[in-house]
């Protein structure tokens, strides 16, 4: 049970960092990133293939890009920048001149022709078959610990990864950087009125939720350590959204929630019914829900069960009899 | 003049801006839609801080006008200077920050930002619209900061607005979003404030107060263009008129002359 829990800890914990990272685009900039997971996807194979070590060429059972063996935290390190890098190319080609619902429609291309490109180029990152073996980032200092042990200390690394990102969002939650992007989310043309440059600020963003997504990648590989075109379909993206989308967009605590809901809960609480229906009927159910409580918070609670929290101006309400513009 | 104005003005220019030459001369300008010339070749040009109201017919290309001066249709051929800046070319959140600053003929309220915050991230300046300083922060931020929220509330005092300071645009009433947006403008410190049917759907009383603001701001020396078909308010609130049909400026000048010389007329029955 124990192996269980810091299984599903770890995985809820990545799942965060990359919830986290969508909503900084989506919730505070409404950027429609339906192609979020092949930032996590491109994280999670630099990783791999700067810890793999060397392709030894036609005798190995994978080939790959790179081929290096760096040390711990670097390849983690290389999985953000790639994120970032990987956001900056396709932010500036998806977002320059589109309009957001282009945008969105884009995005989702994006990632089926990225599942295509690395599934079919085998040189890259092993194609369909994926990349296997990957060192575990911890795995040598902590060599001494049983693998229940070792399981924890990741998770406990990966809780340390989540507070710091928490910390940096909330820093930048209150900024007035923040606000711009939330302002160009609810009306584009109004903010760009107003002298705010709306596609460097959309850029910005990208490139940090991209580099997020990355982060998230290469501490899943280095936890499962495989990865292959099979564990980043584009509706993955759609369940990291579902959890934003139910706890409540532009929330911290809402996404945490969320996500929680959806990826442990949805996703894990299947697994334990006894089998009915169609043989693999179980395993759908997760899709079903995620479908479901997309219709259902849309209708009754479209902004999520913690809403964006209201800023407070502290300032003092107006005497009575001045200030209070009757509502027409 | 009034002193939110005055004082928001001064933040962004330093001092406030003796007019030399023509405050806004658009020459010639023409906006085309693929096929369709919505301006075809207006010009315009105002040299003292006034109150010009824009009129014509539905078509008559008054929005596109005022969209290819705030930089938000591109201009097909013609220029459009700002005191000594050419502005043609520029972006409109770049010719924001050199004082054309708009509101839309759909009230642009942005909804899931409080009043106070509508107003906050307007402010020129403000501290933490750069990503660099909403990272590091650190005092001089803090001192930007604690500005940009006084010359919210004195704009918010101004307009009578404070007691809604955090209401979100959603919770507003149609008035209440064009009083907003309004105030919006002020933050950004504008030399020339462009209106597009401020009054639309907004109640008789709000009418006069958007009216009687907008002389205020006029006095601090800003020059304002409005987009209004009740010749009534034209009439109270503007200095001059410029008719627009078909496309084209028929006639510029005060509203009696403007009235008597039948281009009014004209342009509605056309």
């Amino acid at each position: 049970m124990s192996y269980y829990l810091s299984t599903v800890a770890i995985y809820f914990g990545v799942d965060l960092l990359a919830a986290w990272g969508l909503n900084m685009q989506f919730g505070w900039a409404g950027v429609p990133n339906f192609a979020f997971i092949i930032f996590q996807a491109v994280g999670a194979y630099v990783t791999a293939v700067l810890t793999l070590g060397p392709d030894t060429g036609a005798n190995s059972y994978q080939h790959y890009v790179l081929g290096m063996q760096l040390p711990f935290p670097l390849p983690l390190l290389a999985a953000a920048a790639a994120g970032g890098v990987l956001s900056l190319v396709i932010g500036i080609i998806a977002m320059a001149r589109l309009r957001r619902d282009y945008q969105a429609a884009v995005f989702l291309l994006i990632a089926l022709i990225a599942t295509q490109v690395v599934s079919g180029d085998v040189g890259l990152f092993n194609g369909s078959n994926g990349l296997a073996g990957v060192p575990q980032p911890l795995a040598g200092p902590l060599s001494s610990l049983s693998l229940g042990q070792y399981q924890w200390a990741y998770a406990g690394f990966v809780a340390v990864v989540c507070v710091v990102t928490l910390m940096f969002l909330r820093r930048l939650g209150r900024s007035g950087w923040q606000r711009a992007l939330r302002a160009s989310r609810d009306d584009e043309a109004a903010a760009g009125a107003l002298g705010l440059n709306v596609a460097a600020l959309r850029l910005q963003v990208f490139v940090l939720g991209g580099a997020i997504a990355g982060l998230s990648g290469g501490l899943l590989v280095g936890f499962i350590t495989a990865w292959s075109p099979g564990g980043w379909g584009y509706a993955e993206t759609f369940a990291i959204l579902t959890g934003i989308i139910l706890g409540g967009v532009a929330n911290n605590w809402g996404i945490f929630l969320g996500t929680f809901l959806v990826q442990i809960v949805f996703v894990e609480v299947p697994s334990f019914l006894p089998e009915f229906g169609y043989p693999g009927l179980i395993d759908k159910l997760e899709w079903i829900l995620i479908g479901f409580m997309w219709l259902t918070v849309l209708l009754l609670r479209p902004r999520g069960i913690i809403p964006e929290r209201r800023y407070k101006s502290g300032i003092d309400a107006a005497p009575r009899g001045q200030g209070n513009v009757s509502r027409v | 003049m009034s002193v939110a104005y005055s004082k928001v003005t001064e933040w962004r220019r330093g001092s406030p801006t003796v007019v030399s030459g023509a405050l806004l001369d658009v020459a010639d300008v023409r906006v085309r839609y693929g096929g369709v010339e919505a301006v075809g070749g207006a010009s315009l040009r105002i040299v003292e801080p006034q109150v010009v109201g824009l009129i014509g017919p539905n078509g008559a290309g008054k929005s596109s006008l005022l969209a290819a001066i705030g930089g938000q249709a591109p201009i097909a051929a013609g220029t459009v200077t700002l005191g000594e800046h050419d502005v043609t070319k520029l972006p409109a959140h770049k010719r924001a920050r050199l004082g054309i600053v708009r509101t839309f003929q759909t009230a642009s309220v942005f909804d899931r930002l409080t009043v106070f915050e509508n107003l906050l991230v307007a402010g020129v300046g403000y501290p933490g619209a750069a990503l660099g300083r909403a990272v590091t922060g650190g005092a001089r931020a803090k001192a930007a900061a604690d500005a940009a929220r006084a010359d919210a509330v004195r704009v918010l005092d101004e307009l009578d607005l404070r007691s809604m300071s955090d209401n979100y645009g959603s919770e507003l009433s149609g008035g209440q979003r064009r009083l907003v947006e309004i105030a919006r403008c002020l933050m950004c410190a504008p030399k020339l404030l462009l209106l597009d049917e401020p009054m639309v759907g907004v109640a008789p009383h709000l009418v006069r107060r958007i009216g009687e603001t907008c002389l205020r701001i006029r006095e601090s020396g800003v020059a304002i263009i409005i987009v209004e078909h009740a010749l009534e308010v034209i009439e109270a609130f503007c200095d001059r008129v410029v008719v627009m049909a078909a496309s084209e400026v028929i006639d510029d000048g005060k509203y009696d002359d403007v009235m008597r010389n039948g281009s009014v007329r004209d342009a509605y029955l056309a």
